[in-house]
């Protein structure tokens, strides 16, 4: 067997905040009971009804007094992610290993924290110039939160930020990987953090995209996806215990900003791709985790690939239905949930599904079942027909 | 640990300047000055480029000096500090209005990667695709994704660096000036077209400043696509030379260049 060359490059930390908690418990309760986190929107004033996946107390926390400069809700789920798991530590434990000049950032992100411009913008008299204490550099541009936490924890190593949409934060993650194995960093925190906020609503309603109800992922009658938010983080290391990613995948569609072909060609070709890199079969791969948001289009075309690589007898769920489409945080808090229930023993259930789409080959979950899985993909798709696949093996 | 890479093209592009052998003549000796320009990319029709940003048009401009040089197995990084910035504009004027309806086109070209994902599909690219921003460090977080996937993934890589000025009232918030593109074809092997080759490290330091009146008033626009400007003057003067480029959070890449 061809040993992955990412088998020294370890997942030593790991935290997450959604819609259903903090951190791993939170998380595993709810897959273990097939639990949804969605609810009927309380989150601005849409002309529309839909259900989201929001984070509770994010108002209430405490913000650090030094960093109140990047104060807004994209930093707030940061924060509340950092501050879950024993995470905070293991970052400042990595630093001390390490040396804060060997540790890099790479975070992924669609929106930033537009939110706060957002209500800028609304709140500004017509042809008035924004508020002067407004720091586009602090909230709104793409780097910020990469760079709240950069400097809020003292990281000295190249950083960046992915934003490809909702593959964004699977793509920081092969980042990480990526500079640890060319040696550039010893260590690297990346993740991926998207709040709530009135452009992504409007701006799938807009597409015709958001269901009235909670999304229901390969469904024969689902209608839309329904948007959540979210953060989570990995510490990627050289190490000799933890969970791996052996392999990934990146292609490009090549024909459409939002939808895919049909066959999901370009989604086939990422999975081959990290299957490849891992040095893996399809046969090897116990469980998938779809990006699946319960759009019409997409499950099926993500559904045909499935069945096209790995066939139709490999368990497949989609987790959108528990959390919602938390957009570019995605990649990193599915990535995380997968690890969890990996470690746990289980297969998480397609929440939200009632009758299969007769159009879905391959072996949807409707519920969680307790299987021992070695190795998983994980996907991630964006707009601009980005597609991203992970391969994750357990320690 | 150290990277090395071939530059088999150059691309450039901003107001007077129609790509990089005319930035190597204001470099050396010549001056620049602002005037109004409107990047026309040739593989859109112009109904086509209508519908799409400054910006978008701007990637795909220089994206297209460095397209030919590049196979079909080659990686793309486009690095960009703003990004859609006039999309933004737009989608947040109209989510000032009670009933808050965003265009569909508006909102699926107002991502990041928009950019990226409308030269792949105008060039049928089919292979990795990435989308990065690191502030006034953009140039030197994309030089190390594309030298990164040029070693490990061991195939040529397309760099694209542009940033389009945002309209008001964003503008006072993040002025750019003017709009400004730069593209790099990388490989990890020399060919028969490579012009220069880069040694990189890691390491720490003070980026280097541009030298020429035309660099530094290109550089005086606050754009910080010209962070690659003192990289293409030792290109333009086709000598050696050694340049240090910025990485967000105190970091730097030390490129040894010469030129073949």
């Amino acid at each position: 067997m061809i040993k992955s060359p990412n088998a020294d490059i370890r997942i030593t930390a790991t935290s997450l905040v959604s819609c259903l908690g903090a951190g791993r418990a939170a998380h595993l309760g709810a897959m273990i009971d097939g639990r949804s986190g969605l609810a009927p929107c309380d989150y601005g004033d849409l002309a529309f009804s839909c259900h989201i996946g929001r984070v509770a107390g994010l108002e209430d926390l405490t913000f650090p007094v030094t960093h109140t400069a990047f104060d807004n809700r994209a930093t707030r789920l940061a924060l509340a992610g950092l501050e879950v798991d024993g995470f905070a530590d293991a970052v400042q434990t990595m630093r001390a290993r390490w040396g804060a000049a060997r540790c890099g950032v790479v975070l992924g992100t669609s929106t930033s924290g537009v939110e706060l411009l957002e209500q800028a913008y609304r709140s500004r008299p017509a042809d008035q110039p924004l508020p002067s204490g407004y720091s586009l550099r602090h909230h709104n541009d793409h780097q910020a939160v990469t760079a709240f936490l950069q400097d809020l924890l003292g990281l000295e190593g190249p950083s960046y930020t992915i934003s490809t949409a909702c593959s964004s934060s699977a793509k920081a993650i092969v980042d990480a990987v990526q500079l640890v194995r060319a040696g550039v960093c010893d260590a690297v925190l990346a993740g991926g953090v998207d709040s709530l906020c009135l452009t992504s609503l409007n701006g799938f309603e807009a597409l015709q995209l958001v269901s009235r109800q909670p999304c229901r992922p390969c469904d024969a009658a689902r209608d839309g996806l329904s948007i959540g938010e979210g953060a989570a983080f990995l510490i990627v290391e050289r190490a000799e215990d933890g969970a791996s990613l052996a392999g990934m995948g990146e292609s490009s569609d090549g024909i459409n900003m939002s939808t895919p072909p049909e066959d999901g060609a370009g989604a086939a070709q990422a999975m081959r791709a990290a299957l490849a890199d891992a040095g893996l079969q399809p046969s090897d791969i116990g469980y998938v985790n779809l990006h699946g948001t319960a759009t019409p289009i997409n499950d099926t075309a993500e559904a045909a690939a499935v069945s096209a690589v790995m066939g139709d007898e490999v368990p497949v769920s989609s987790l959108k239905g528990a959390i919602g489409h938390t957009l570019g945080a995605a990649g990193a808090l599915e990535a995380v949930m997968c690890l969890h229930a990996m470690e746990e023993g289980i297969v998480p259930g397609n929440i939200g599904l009632e009758t299969l789409d007769p159009q879905i080959q391959c072996r949807i979950l409707a519920r969680m079942e307790h299987a021992p899985i070695r190795h998983a993909i994980t996907n991630a798709f964006g707009f601009g027909g980005n597609n991203c696949a992970l391969l994750l093996s357990r320690s | 640990m150290r990277f090395t890479a071939y530059i088999d093209a150059l691309g450039f592009a901003a107001p007077g300047i129609a790509d990089f052998g005319a930035l190597g003549k204001r470099l050396q000796g010549g001056i620049w000055a602002a005037e109004p320009w409107e990047p026309a990319p040739g593989c859109l029709a112009p109904r086509q480029a209508k519908r799409l940003s400054p910006a978008i048009r701007l990637a795909l401009l220089v994206g297209e000096a460095v397209g030919p040089a590049l196979g079909e197995d080659a990686a793309w990084v486009f690095a960009s500090s703003v990004g859609e910035g006039e999309t933004l504009n737009v989608i947040l004027s109209a989510l000032c209005e009670p009933d808050m309806m965003i265009q569909p086109l508006r909102f699926q070209n107002a991502v990041h990667n928009a950019a990226a994902g409308q030269w792949s599909i105008a060039a049928g690219i089919k292979g990795p695709m990435t989308s990065i921003a690191a502030y006034d460090q953009t140039f030197g977080a994309g030089l190390l994704k594309a030298l990164l996937q040029a070693r490990l993934e061991d195939r040529p890589v397309g760099l694209v660096l542009y940033d389009a000025p945002i309209p008001v009232p964003l503008d006072e918030k993040r002025p750019l000036g003017v709009p400004m593109g730069a593209a790099l074809a990388l490989s990890p092997r020399q060919g028969a077209s490579s012009r220069a080759v880069l040694k990189v490290e890691v390491t720490t330091g003070d980026a280097t400043e541009p030298r020429s009146e035309a660099a530094k008033a290109l550089s005086a626009t606050g754009n910080p696509v010209a962070a690659v400007l003192p990289l293409y003057e030792v290109i333009a003067s086709r000598m050696s030379g050694s340049v240090m480029i910025a990485q967000h959070g105190g970091a730097a890449l030390r490129c040894e260049v010469e030129c073949l």
